[in-house]
């Protein structure tokens, strides 16, 4: 009976790959996409990770988790797989599943749809589960910890620069995103803007009236987001608010950068513990809310399989399939980030060993089903109006009719009519090159959800999903530039005593103003950039969250070989292989490859000539150029960082294979568990 | 049935639990003085966002 019921589900997962695959002339149904990717993710979690918790980490129930043994009410706690699963599954999922896939749509949706799906079941999911099983055999130890205990200190520091050095780059183009998708959209700013105080208003609440009532306080914070939601459209209608609320891309980066800035040093229950909930509750529901539009819907894919960009001329960004698919979508295939996450609160909640399998592996199954909903969505939209949103303006041209003769030599088409009044529908006074993928993202979804939920509210679903975007996108940079403080003071303070004390208020203030500083340079260039930002920082995001991930998956290989089971060390080197020839080949296009379009140095080369041929104003010219010069330079870093990374952890594995080193891992000792059953 | 939901939405969501919290210290440590929800409330943001956080891009 089981047999059946597998044989019927890899059937049905193989038959809807072969439709998507093999479909040519008239469009597919979204629903083939759901049903070819959940049905490898139930295979997937079947077979392959009860290999991975039986054979491979051999997780057993009868040893006591961290969260029995040092239980102490508050953040080890035990607590049931599937409530686990869920705060797993929120803390790891935020915009990057939702960004990247609809970038590299521009190559067609098959390529995105096939590295999502197979990336995330034998990489992804892998290191994710591997990180989680390390550290919960260690009392959730952190990834750094770990690389520090079981490799050597050398490879410790190189991981905490690593983390320090994508957060800094993440931060980046996440808030170019946000800029891009806010600016001259007076709805979307009220909104946004309104979630600030609305957040202060909880962190009173929570902290001052009514201590400890965080629901209570959630539940009131939530209505009024909902409300602002809905008054923005009036604001945005207002003669006199809207010109108060319309902000141009350089003033929102600025404020951007100032917000992260100032929300990094206030205490953390006035705006940063209120946002996290919100954002929570919000990411929970949307997604639900989407899965069940793509199933009730199904929505026809437009996008073609396969497009003519493969080649490496797309306008979203320069670069071909190969490695570049594999860069764009880091988040929802495999995420090094993750690793933080499955390292730090998750470890210290299990309830049980075996649990680790379904949190760990089937949480970032979950994130990759996201990945799979962002890409149905852009793939839903009208090839020419995904073009005419995520092409820079630079390609396009500043009107309509432009943008739509350009559409069109690219093969697409698309009118101005339609384009006019796409932004018309959701309340925008233009589309055009909103690139870095939430607007279009955002028209996708509202098409979904209209479909599902009623079309007249299309231009309140475009701002809902705006919002859920922008929220989440703005909580990252404030714990991303408090994590990244915490990490340069612990660095600093080995210069300085008083920089490492985190209660010092001005060592504090400045190593947040430093690292907001850090980031806001890279958005501010991103911002100025004639072909866009998102094109030269998404690239070197994906580096370095796949950097991150090579670092992982170097500890995990080497878990796995010092607890004696170096036969199955090919869980994690064959993922590690991939990522890292994907990792190194697109870093060494990036900083040397010919094209301007592609090549930083290159595209240094071309503004030198043209600042000669007097095109371009000299001092513009110049900081662009020491631009792309530091992007090599950055580039170049990641690239040694992750080599010294493997070649420390290779040198410890061949130790232990000659026999200098024993294969003994330094798990906490095992202690018999209390729970019966 | 109310009780069950808060628990689950509080889990999930990372938020505090002063009722679980009371409980375990009456179990495991009868000897301690029990914190009052504001206290406990201190403590929480301290152990939960003392370094920082992480979560994902």
């Amino acid at each position: 009976m089981r047999l059946i019921l597998w044989a019927l589900i890899s059937t049905a997962g193989a038959g809807a790959w072969a439709v998507l695959a093999l479909h040519r002339g008239e469009t597919v149904s979204a629903a083939w996409m759901v049903l070819a990717a959940v049905g490898t993710y139930l295979v997937a979690y079947r077979f392959y990770s009860r290999f991975l918790a039986d054979r491979v980490f051999q997780l057993d129930d009868r040893r006591a988790t961290p969260a029995e043994r040092l239980g102490n009410g508050r953040d080890f706690v035990p607590t049931s797989r599937w409530v686990l699963f869920g705060h797993h599954f929120a803390a790891i999922a935020g915009a990057g599943p939702l960004v990247g896939p609809v970038l590299a749509a521009q190559f067609g949706y098959l390529p995105g749809v096939l590295w999502i799906v197979f990336g995330v079941v034998l990489g992804g999911a892998v290191q994710d589960f591997v990180i989680l099983f390390g550290s919960m055999r260690r009392d959730g130890r952190s990834l750094g910890q770990m690389a520090k205990e079981e490799i050597g200190p050398v490879t410790g520091l190189l991981a905490m620069i690593a983390v320090l050095a994508i957060m800094i780059i993440l931060l980046a183009p996440l808030g170019l995103v946000v800029v891009n998708a806010l600016k001259d959209s007076p709805w979307g700013v009220f909104t946004i803007a309104a979630s600030i105080p609305i957040a202060l208003l909880m962190g009173f609440w929570m902290k001052a009236w009514r201590p400890g009532r965080t629901i209570e306080a959630s539940a009131v914070g939530v209505v009024l987001l909902l409300l602002a939601l809905v008054g923005g459209r009036w604001v945005g209608a207002s003669p006199v608010l809207a010109p108060l609320f319309t902000w141009n891309g350089p003033t929102l980066a600025y404020a951007v950068i100032g917000y992260g800035f100032v929300a990094s040093v206030m205490p953390v229950w006035m705006l940063l513990c209120p946002r996290d909930y919100l954002s929570s509750f919000l990411k929970i529901g949307v997604i639900l809310l989407l899965a069940v539009a793509i199933v009730a819907v199904a929505p026809p894919l437009k996008l073609p399989p396969l497009t003519r960009f493969i080649d490496g001329t797309g306008p979203v960004f320069a670069g071909k399939l190969f490695p570049f698919a594999f860069i764009t979508i880091a988040c929802g295939a495999i995420s090094g980030f993750h690793a933080l996450v499955a390292s730090g609160t998750t470890p210290k909640m299990l309830r049980r060993e075996s649990d680790a399998r379904l949190i760990g592996y089937g949480g970032m199954l979950m994130e990759s089903f996201v990945a799979v909903m962002a890409l149905c969505a852009a793939a839903v939209l009208d090839p020419g109006v995904y073009f005419a949103i995520n092409a820079p303006l630079g390609a396009l041209g500043g009107t309509v009719e432009k943008a739509a003769a350009t559409v069109a030599t690219w093969g697409f088409t698309v009118t101005p009519g339609q384009l006019q009044a796409l932004a018309a529908d959701v309340g925008e006074k233009t589309l055009l090159a909103r690139t870095g993928g939430a607007p279009s993202l955002a028209v996708g979804m509202a098409q979904i959800l209209g479909g599902a939920f009623g079309r007249t509210l299309t231009a309140l679903w475009y701002h809902f999903a705006i919002l859920f975007e922008a929220l989440f996108i703005l909580t990252t940079i404030d714990t991303g530039t408090r994590v990244g403080r915490f990490m340069l003071q612990e660095l600093a303070g080995h210069l300085w005593r008083p920089l490492g004390r985190t209660s010092w208020y001005p060592g504090v203030v400045f190593s947040s103003a430093l690292l907001a500083a850090a980031w806001g340079w890279f958005l501010v260039q991103g911002v100025a950039d004639p072909l866009g930002g998102i094109n030269s920082l998404w690239p070197l995001f994906g580096i370095s969250n796949q950097l991150l991930a090579s670092v992982a998956l170097c500890v995990g290989t080497t878990l796995i070989i010092k607890s004696g089971r170096a036969r199955y060390a090919w869980v994690t080197l064959l993922p590690l292989a991939w990522v890292l020839a994907v990792t190194m080949s697109a870093g060494w296009i990036k900083i040397f490859a010919a094209d301007p379009r592609l090549g930083f140095l290159a595209h240094a080369g071309s503004v030198v000539e043209q600042i000669a041929a007097g095109a371009v104003d000299p001092a513009r010219g110049a900081r662009l150029v020491f631009n792309d010069r530091l992007d090599a330079t950055v580039c170049a870093a990641f690239m040694l960082v992750t080599a010294l990374v493997v070649v420390t952890a290779a040198w410890e594995w061949l130790q232990i294979f000659r026999h200098r080193k024993p294969a003994t891992a330094r798990e906490t000792p095992f202690v018999e568990t209390a729970y019966v059953g | 049935m109310w009780a069950r939901l808060a628990t689950l939405v509080r889990r999930v969501a990372g938020m505090p639990d002063y009722a679980a919290y009371t409980a375990h210290l009456r179990r495991c440590h009868p000897e301690r003085p029990v914190p009052s929800e504001r206290e406990f409330f201190a403590d929480y943001l301290r152990t939960r966002y003392g370094d920082g956080a992480s979560r994902c891009c």
